[in-house]
């Protein structure tokens, strides 16, 4: 082999290294950004956690699919989770570095190409506005669920199937579905929408 | 494609009547919209004949028959007289189950509220043992799925079979990765010939209120496609929707079995027929390649009928899987 044909391969195999390198280590964003939905997850688990400790001391109902026992199993199982977690707070889960990020991953789907199906979606999805929420405590009973577009809850961190996000006007709300129970809000989780009031 | 479609058929003759109605009075069968004349009791083996209702459907042995309400439950009259009109139906054609599309309970969600708006109107039904198959709107209560007379299996989204045909019902509101993974794969395993999705939200609508949900579109059209879906019920617009075949498929938009808007429609070129003005629910008969509908208003009049082919993508499809 060469002087030439060895210097090239050398340098052809530092090179590589050095992709190598550039693609094995990510930007230090996407670190932080991991972490931070790793804490989310953790402080979901822990809610979660709790709700199956409750739970399980709940008296067992005959039969959750009458509208009387459903109802009543929702009242006695927020009641007991509200019992255990009567000193949580709005920023709970999420934590300002969660909400930060959670508005960040909110706004990049509307802010793509396909932004205006995802705005146009949030419009046309019966937006509900002026309802006081506040943690621990249950989702209005008669108001409508406003639908979230699909490209923006698959831009989410993934949820266990005791929870749901909901979008309120532009507020995301964790939801307990079963418990119908508040457990973390965050307020202007969406951008103001054209012709939208930034108080709405 | 084979599409045998009658144009839209309103029997105002029979409006508020259908029932009372004495078979001479009824204006002549059209038989070029294969209009029948059915007698209301005549397949009930103990109620005997009560009066004549406009039938398109052809009742053929052992097809899958069922009916199709949407935005129905407020426990208001409207819901009540569209209620009383299916089980006049129900008696001719002796549907067995209903698909339901959504907004099965408005407001609030107490015990007196599934009594008032879906236990008392469809109490004959009820009491007839058909069965009642829902799918979440954004006014439902996610827990409905326990709801056992809403048959969901403590479910947001299920799938269900009849003969040949497999329902897939989805949450429309919260279309998540989970239930993306799940659809895809039910669609792909399933070997019936008729795949049926229904859900609240509608992918296409001329409708002025809400119009259809793009976001939504764009990511089940894809899957729609690729397993050979053959039709789509949506509700969520307080009106009556056909569209013309969107990439080979068949949307329904049924949202006014309870609601109403009134003068609602914007009509553009991919409507085949379109109802704005009062309340209906639709039945539905599939005989092996064919579906058979008819779409009834509260008052009685047939506002639409016609049959689909199944669409020849669908055996395609499967074979390709396999």
């Amino acid at each position: 082999m060469s002087l030439f044909n060895c210097t090239v391969a050398a340098a052809w195999v530092l090179a590589a290294s050095s992709v190598s390198l550039a693609q094995s280590a990510p930007p230090v964003s996407v670190n932080r950004n991991s972490l931070v939905i790793a804490d989310f997850d953790k402080r979901v688990d822990e809610y979660v956690k709790l709700r199956k400790r409750v739970q399980g001391a709940l008296p067992a109902v005959k039969s959750k699919t009458t509208a009387a026992n459903i109802k009543q199993y929702e009242l006695s199982l927020a009641q007991a989770i509200r019992a255990q977690r009567s000193q949580a707070k709005a920023g709970d889960i999420f934590t300002p570095p969660v909400s930060q990020l959670f508005r960040q991953l909110i706004a990049t789907p509307l802010q793509s190409s396909q932004g205006g199906r995802v705005r146009a979606s949030l419009r046309d999805a019966e937006p509900v506005h002026g309802l006081n929420l506040a943690v621990n405590q249950p989702y209005p009973q008669d108001s409508a669920m406003q639908s979230t577009p699909p490209s923006l809850l698959l831009n989410l961190p993934r949820l266990p199937a005791e929870l749901e996000y909901r979008i309120v006007g532009r507020e995301l709300v964790l939801l307990d579905t079963a418990a119908d129970l508040i457990v973390d809000l965050l307020p202007e989780a969406l951008p103001a929408l054209q012709g939208e009031s930034a108080k709405q | 494609m084979r599409i045998c479609i009658s144009s839209l058929l309103i029997c105002l003759a029979f409006a508020g009547c259908a029932l009372q109605a004495s078979p001479e009075s009824l204006p002549p069968a059209d038989a070029t919209n294969q209009t029948l004349l059915a007698f209301a009791g005549q397949s009930a083996a103990s109620a005997p004949p009560s009066g004549a209702l406009p039938l398109t459907l052809p009742l053929k042995p052992k097809s899958v028959r069922f009916a199709v309400i949407g935005d129905n439950g407020t426990g208001d009259k409207p819901e009540f007289d569209v209620a009383r009109e299916m089980e006049a139906y129900r008696q001719v054609v002796d549907f067995t189950f209903v698909i339901m599309l959504g907004d099965n309970i408005y407001g609030r969600h107490n015990p007196r509220d599934f009594a008032k708006k879906f236990e008392e109107p469809y109490k004959p039904l009820l009491d007839a043992g058909v069965k009642f198959y829902a799918s979440l709107g954004n006014h439902d209560h996610p827990e409905e799925r326990q709801y056992e007379p809403f048959h969901m299996g403590g479910e947001r989204y299920y799938s269900f079979k009849k003969s040949d045909v497999t329902f897939f019902v989805l949450d429309s509101s919260y279309m998540n990765q989970e239930q993306l993974t799940w659809l895809e794969q039910q669609l792909r395993d399933a070997s019936s010939d008729w795949k049926i999705c229904y859900f609240h939200h509608p992918l296409y609508s001329d409708g002025k209120f809400h119009g259809p949900d793009l976001d939504l579109r764009s990511v089940l059209t894809p899957l729609f496609q690729k397993y050979g879906v053959n039709v789509v019920f949506s509700g969520h617009e307080h009106i009556y929707e056909r569209l013309k075949p969107q990439n080979d498929i068949y949307y329904f938009v049924l949202g006014n079995s309870g609601q109403l808007r009134y003068h609602n429609l914007r009509r553009s070129q991919q409507m085949e027929v379109g109802f704005d003005t009062d309340r209906d629910f639709m039945l539905v008969e599939i005989d092996k390649d064919d579906l058979y509908f008819q779409t009834i208003s509260r008052t009685g009049a047939t506002i639409d009928s016609g049959v689909l082919a199944r669409q020849s993508h669908s055996s395609n499809r499967e074979q390709s899987q396999k």
